[in-house]
């Protein structure tokens, strides 16, 4: 997958997601969600072109997730599909990610 | 092996020195063969045609005419030719006159002194025919050749050669020629090439002697000091790698060899390759030997795992209250599905699905976790709600790795047939009543356990009647994909669940796994496959042995 970061000064980022958040890509892409994470405040995750989350790709929005929490920051997710919205609501993190429309 | 490489070398050497001794020989040979050649041809031409030059007319004319050799012309010439015969060193000398098919000799020079036979001397006017004096066609031809030399008043030029009974000559007639240019008589002037010949010939023989001795002994001496300075010390190499290779013990003393030149080098740079050998095996020993433990230890990892699962069927053969039935296929390594079922008490029946995410040794090590604590706190009586919510807080202690576990549990009254459940983002179960079909039963999901402390887990319930089946699952089931990326899903599950809504819970699960099967192909399996279903058959009758009710 690709992750591409628009900055959203002045201590806000937004990153764009696209194709499968898997096993395969989600050890890197915690690796940058985290790197980010340490660098701003207000964090959007751009799910337009992010087909698939797995199970991997849950824990790195978790850990992404209380890695905010511990430092007073945000994380924001926009433009989730219906079918990644279907995973977030089953699997109970709808209850614990801001998703915003 | 230095039998081999040596005799290649002395082989080579020897060929080589044989040709190149040849080919100096028989150059020098030609060389001065045609040199010599030259030389006498020049000295045999000059000296007939200076003679021929030098004599008096009138002296000539009056030793060819009848009884000239009683003239004091014929003395004094005479005397003049034999002077010239012995200081010039001159073989035959003669004043002769040809014809067509003779020669006359006039004056044949005979000096004792040289060794030559008085009687051998053609005495004056001597005729003889050429066919007499040639050996053979090609001699014949030469006197021919001489004759019209002669008649055209040439000298001959270059010698005729001739190799005859008379031995081997250079022969030149130049004509004596008068006022007019006509020939009338000739000096035959013939030099024996014996001499020249032998001495070319023994110049051959002993060029050749002492280049193949020089030779040979270079190539012996040469071969000597190959054989010390390369080819033993290459030798012994050869024997000490052959030693090693074939006992197949590296860690042997190296090879000493002391040329102080490249075989020196490679014979370091082998012992060097030999240490580093050794280091290379025995640190692979030691890695293999640790993977195999490691391989071995994750087989009983792997067994340890699936043992904790009840696998035994059936299950509580002694109630006949309900059929419960479930099956995990793992995938390749130790994975994080499992499952459970227990009586919390007589007459409560306890189910678990539940998926840990990740894989591998972790996975399988926060499954253990899991599975312990839901069951040692699913106690009689407690809410399952609660159940969920400590068993989240204890697993976020004991996660430093953002482990996190979907799970599932439901707890069945066998008396009053009523089903409470909790679920912690796991998928909800399907619901067939009796004799209806299987249907997804929506349930509100809480969040994962241990991905959050502190979070509060709903328990849910609904009322189950006899002759009802639930049927639980992980992601392994819907998420399996065949080799074109299709995911199996829930339409295709449902599907295959309502095709076979009439077999037992230990016949329905294999169908649908042969269904999965089907679809998958041979694309391989990523998650393990796991799947439980509870068949509740008829309430429990014997309520006098419960101790308590609900």
């Amino acid at each position: 997958m690709n992750i591409k970061l628009v900055k959203r000064p002045p201590s806000g980022v937004e990153l764009r997601l696209e194709g499968r958040l898997d096993t395969s890509s989600a050890p890197a892409a915690q690796e940058a969600f985290l790197k980010v994470a340490g660098e701003y405040a207000q964090i959007e995750l751009n799910f337009t072109e992010l087909a698939y989350v797995s199970s991997a790709g849950l824990r790195a929005l978790l850990v992404l997730q209380k890695q905010v929490n511990k430092t007073g920051g945000s994380l924001v997710l926009t433009h989730v599909s219906p079918a990644i919205m279907e995973v977030f609501e089953m699997t109970g993190f709808s209850g614990i990610l801001n998703i915003q429309p | 092996m230095k039998l081999k490489l040596l005799p290649k070398l002395m082989m080579s050497l020897t060929i080589l020195g044989i040709v190149l001794t040849l080919s100096l020989a028989f150059f020098g040979y030609h060389n001065t063969k045609s040199y010599l050649e030259d030389m006498y041809e020049y000295r045999v031409t000059f000296g007939a045609k200076s003679i021929a030059a030098m004599l008096d007319l009138d002296d000539v004319r009056t030793i060819l005419a009848p009884g000239g050799d009683q003239t004091e012309a014929y003395r004094r010439t005479s005397a003049l030719l034999n002077q010239l015969k012995r200081e010039g060193g001159i073989s035959f000398l003669s004043l002769v006159s040809n014809d067509a098919d003779s020669v006359t000799f006039y004056i044949d020079c005979n000096v004792p002194e040289m060794g030559d036979d008085p009687a051998d001397e053609m005495p004056y006017g001597t005729d003889v025919l050429y066919t007499d004096a040639a050996n053979g066609e090609e001699d014949l031809r030469k006197y021919y050749d001489i004759w019209e030399c002669y008649a055209n008043g040439q000298a001959v030029d270059p010698p005729a050669v001739t190799d005859n009974s008379y031995g081997y000559n250079y022969t030149v007639v130049a004509p004596i020629l008068d006022e007019n240019g006509r020939t009338i008589a000739a000096i035959q002037y013939i030099l024996d090439m014996h001499d020249m010949r032998e001495h070319l010939n023994s110049y051959l023989y002993s060029t050749l002697t002492i280049a193949l001795v020089v030779v040979g002994l270079s190539v012996v001496a040469y071969i000597m000091f190959i054989r010390k300075t390369v080819t033993q010390p290459i030798g012994r190499l050869a024997e000490f790698a052959k030693n090693v290779t074939t006992a197949g013990q590296f860690n042997t003393q190296g090879i000493e060899l002391k040329t102080g030149d490249e075989i020196e080098a490679l014979g370091n740079s082998f012992n060097f390759m030999l240490l580093e050998l050794d280091h290379y095996i025995h640190d692979l020993t030691t890695m293999t030997a640790e993977k195999e433990r490691i391989s071995a230890e994750l087989d009983v990892a792997t067994h340890i795992q699936s043992s904790m699962l009840p696998c035994i069927f059936p299950a509580f053969p002694e109630r006949g209250e309900f059929d419960i039935y479930a099956t995990m296929n793992p995938a390749k390594e130790v994975g994080g599905d499992f499952y459970d079922f227990f009586m919390v008490d007589e007459r409560h029946l306890a189910i678990v699905m539940a998926d840990v995410s990740g894989k591998g040794v972790p996975a399988a090590l926060f499954m253990v976790i899991g599975k312990t604590l839901i069951k040692d706190h699913t106690q009689s009586g407690t809410d399952l709600g609660s159940v969920f919510s400590e068993v989240n807080d204890l697993l976020c202690e004991s996660n430093s790795e953002g482990l996190f576990i979907t799970a599932f549990e439901g707890v069945l009254d066998l008396m009053t047939g009523e089903f409470t459940f909790v679920n912690a983002g796991h998928e909800i179960p399907f619901i067939a009543k009796s004799g209806e079909p299987f249907a997804p039963y929506k349930i509100q999901a809480g969040f994962v356990l241990a991905g959050m402390e502190e979070m509060n887990y709903r328990c849910g319930s609904l009322n189950l009647a006899p002759g009802d089946k639930i049927f639980q699952y992980t992601d392994g089931v819907t998420e399996a994909t065949d080799a074109n990326e299709q995911l199996y899903g829930m339409e295709r599950l449902e599907a295959v669940l309502n095709r076979n809504t009439g077999k037992k819970p230990e016949e329905l699960l294999p169908l649908i796994k042969a269904d999965i099967d089907a679809f998958v192909g041979e694309a391989p399996q990523f998650d393990d496959i796991t799947m439980l279903c509870l068949e509740f058959k008829h309430y429990m009758r014997n309520r006098s042995s419960q101790p308590q009710a609900d």
